[in-house]
């Protein structure tokens, strides 16, 4: 454990906060639907044109070609200059973009990686079904070679942004015969081929930004297949592994923020059972001294989980460990307001909106993996536990 | 401020010596014979640690000491708090940043000794291990150096049955306002207290691979995995947030609160792991033999030492 000290880092750090002061959008931005990703592509556009289009990712493909380190620097600084979530950009960026950087032929990378810094196009996911979610492995979504095509009919469940998105990476299953993860392939999918129909999904929040994806017949070139055909079940763990990677650090500085909302609220609220500020409270102020506190860990967890990736090609079974914690952290800190502060927490247009942050809250601890399927990985594969009983 | 959490050379070469020394020669086992306990083995070890230069770790090589950092000294103290050391060894390592040249010189050669003692209710103090120490590293929100003999002490029973107490009704007079020596003490705790939420993790993860019910290990029942895998998390937390206090401790970050942090968090790591782990080992873990309740007596006494969890909780509060 050491403090990395190098000049160029600071001056890297100064660029981009000079740069993203002068350039982050100010206006009110779209909350659903088409408008959200034609101002997500727009704002990736100005990132592109500003040379600050993928940090780390190789030069040839319009990357700055720079180490973790930039990549961790620029996230930070992102997020402190208050710029939009990368939201349908999210999957390109943070999942695809990685996944074919790794894994993907040249001409793959020459095809997918520049679109996505230009802000051109945009991704989404196929991989959870309705029969098919903690048990990945035994989806049924079918691809059929024909030709030099696979034709691919069944379904996709939870698919962020997939209205007007350009490309998804799909998961199928490619041989039936082959048991589980054996017999899957990951291939890229154009969303305006003939045969997609796409259903939106409300969610409890009352915010609708994913959907469920049917495909009847989709004729998918060979040449998308990512990796090899029925080897897709490492890709699609390379894929989540990313997820659990440096773009994260933009949601765990939003939570931290959130930390710092309620405490300023505390301390601005008068509680009516004692006519003196809510903070004065002693356990109101445990609460959120404690919250701090995690908010904090959460972000050294991080460092430790950078630390491992400066060292590692593709994250590792750990990854789990911040990714957990950030679930159940989310989780309570956006439901302390609604303990703390009653009723009035429950009006949806006051200052704070506590309720779009509580319900939305949930979907931390359920989406990308489970809190507990992430313990399940964390208990068979970080503390290497005998596995639980399950289908072969 | 970036920070690098892999272990540098330095730090890997102290964990594995400082560890495999202590792995052999302080097995968490020797507390199942009172001769293992009140830190007798630690003291037949006082001058082998010492030329290791463990108590001078964290001191300049023109002071007397190793030349290491405050990041080296936590390595030293997670796998002390791994083994359940006597709080002694680390009161050694605490007691040299607070004491004048001589002082210093003696405690870092180990011919002079430390205990910590800790303020109790209505002014009372307790120490803990300290039989023929020299000087008492006194901590309450402050941190300060008295030598043993200003103090009345009476023997007393401990809960942990393997180390023991003395208390005196002394209040001593010299109550400072809490310096950066109190926060990086506050760390070294933090540490050793890490150090058993991990030591409490892997003894319950050895037991849950090997314990059969039902035809099988009962670590690959959910109900028990999981509360393993939280059990890591906690103890990661708790590490990660003192690494990096550690690192940026003087540094211009704000100290107090990543100490405070640090130490909230190893606190509930140690001790609810220790539970946690009682809980996996089942009948066995409420048995006087099985090691897990030893982790959760040293976690209590640990977390009791300096500044209470309310103080720190004002802390993290107060200042941002």
């Amino acid at each position: 454990m050491r403090l990395i000290e190098d000049p160029k880092l600071d001056q890297f750090r100064a660029e981009c906060r000079d740069w993203l002061q002068d350039n982050v959008p100010k206006g009110p931005r779209p909350a659903e639907g088409l408008a959200l990703r034609e101002y997500d592509l727009a704002w990736q556009r100005t990132q592109y044109d500003g040379g600050w289009a993928g940090v780390s990712w190789p030069e040839e493909f319009g990357g700055r070609g720079l180490s973790v380190l930039e990549q961790l620097i620029w996230h930070e600084e992102y997020a402190r200059a208050g710029a939009p979530p990368s939201a349908s950009m999210f999957v390109a960026l943070s999942h695809a973009g990685p996944t074919i950087i790794v894994q993907g032929s040249d001409q793959q990378k020459r095809t997918y990686l520049p679109p996505i810094l230009k802000g051109e196009e945009n991704w989404c996911q196929g991989f959870s079904e309705p029969g098919a979610g903690s048990d990945l492995a035994s989806l049924k979504t079918r691809g059929v070679v024909d030709g030099d095509h696979l034709v691919v009919t069944g379904t996709k469940i939870w698919t962020s942004y997939a209205e007007g998105a350009n490309r998804q990476e799909l998961l199928v299953r490619t041989n039936p015969d082959e048991p589980r993860h054996r017999g899957l392939t990951w291939i890229v999918c154009d969303m305006d081929l003939p045969g997609i129909d796409i259903r939106p999904i409300t969610a409890m929040s009352g915010v609708t930004h994913f959907a469920q994806v049917f495909y009847d017949e989709v004729r998918i070139p060979l040449a998308n297949v990512v990796g090899e055909i029925n080897k897709g079940w490492n890709i699609a763990m390379t894929t989540l592994g990313f997820e659990r990677g440096t773009g994260t650090i933009a949601h765990q500085i939003e939570l931290a923020n959130g930390v710092e909302r309620l405490i300023e609220a505390a301390r601005g609220t008068v509680d009516p059972l004692t006519n003196r500020s809510m903070i004065d409270d002693e356990a109101i102020a445990a609460k959120l001294a404690g919250l701090r506190a995690e908010v904090m860990a959460l972000r050294s967890l991080t460092v430790a989980s950078v630390s491992r990736g400066m060292r590692e090609e593709v994250p590792g079974a750990e990854g789990n460990i911040p990714a957990l914690y950030f679930g159940e952290l989310t989780r309570r800190v956006n439901g302390a307001a609604l303990e703390i502060f009653g009723s009035s927490a429950l009006v949806r247009d006051g200052a704070h909106n506590w309720p779009l942050h509580y319900l939305e809250s949930f979907k931390w601890a359920i989406g990308g993996g489970t809190s507990e399927i992430r313990r399940n990985v964390i208990g068979e594969r970080v503390l290497q536990l005998p596995r639980g009983p399950r289908a072969i | 401020m970036i920070i690098d959490l892999h272990p540098t050379e330095d730090q890997q070469m102290i964990a594995d010596s400082i560890g495999g020394m202590l792995a052999d020669a302080l097995p968490v086992s020797r507390l199942r014979e009172e001769s293992g306990h009140a830190g007798a083995i630690e003291r037949s070890l006082w001058n082998d640690l010492a030329e290791m230069g463990l108590f001078g770790m964290g001191i300049a090589e023109e002071d007397g000491g190793a030349g290491y950092g405050l990041p080296e000294e936590i390595v030293a103290a997670r796998e002390l708090g791994r083994v359940l050391a006597s709080p002694s060894v680390l009161a050694q390592m605490a007691a040299v940043h607070l004491s004048e040249d001589n002082v210093r010189e003696a405690l870092i050669a180990g011919k002079e000794r430390a205990a910590f003692a800790a303020r109790g209710l209505g002014g009372e103090v307790l120490l803990f291990d300290g039989a023929g120490a020299d000087h008492v590293v006194l901590l309450s929100d402050t941190a300060v150096l008295a030598s043993c003999e200003m103090f009345d002490w009476q023997s007393a029973v401990s809960m942990d049955e393997t180390l023991t107490i003395h208390r005196s009704p002394h209040t001593d007079p010299t109550e400072d306002t809490r310096s950066p020596i109190a926060d990086r003490i506050s760390l070294l705790l933090s540490a050793a207290l890490s150090g058993m939420a991990h030591g409490a993790t892997a003894l319950a993860v050895e037991y849950a691979s090997q314990r059969e019910q039902f035809g099988q290990p009962i670590g690959s029942f959910q109900a028990i995995k999981h509360q393993l895998a939280d059990m890591r998390v906690r103890a990661d937390a708790a590490d990660s947030q003192t690494m990096v206090a550690a690192v940026a401790f003087g540094r211009g970050n704000n100290d107090r609160n990543e100490v405070a942090a640090a130490r909230w968090l190893a606190g509930d790591a140690a001790i609810s792991n220790a539970k946690a782990g009682i809980q996996v080992h089942g009948g066995m873990g409420f048995t006087a033999e099985c090691d897990a309740h030893l982790f959760l007596k040293r976690a209590h006494t640990f977390a009791s030492l300096g500044s209470s969890r309310r103080a720190e909780e004002r802390r993290l509060l107060d200042q941002q």
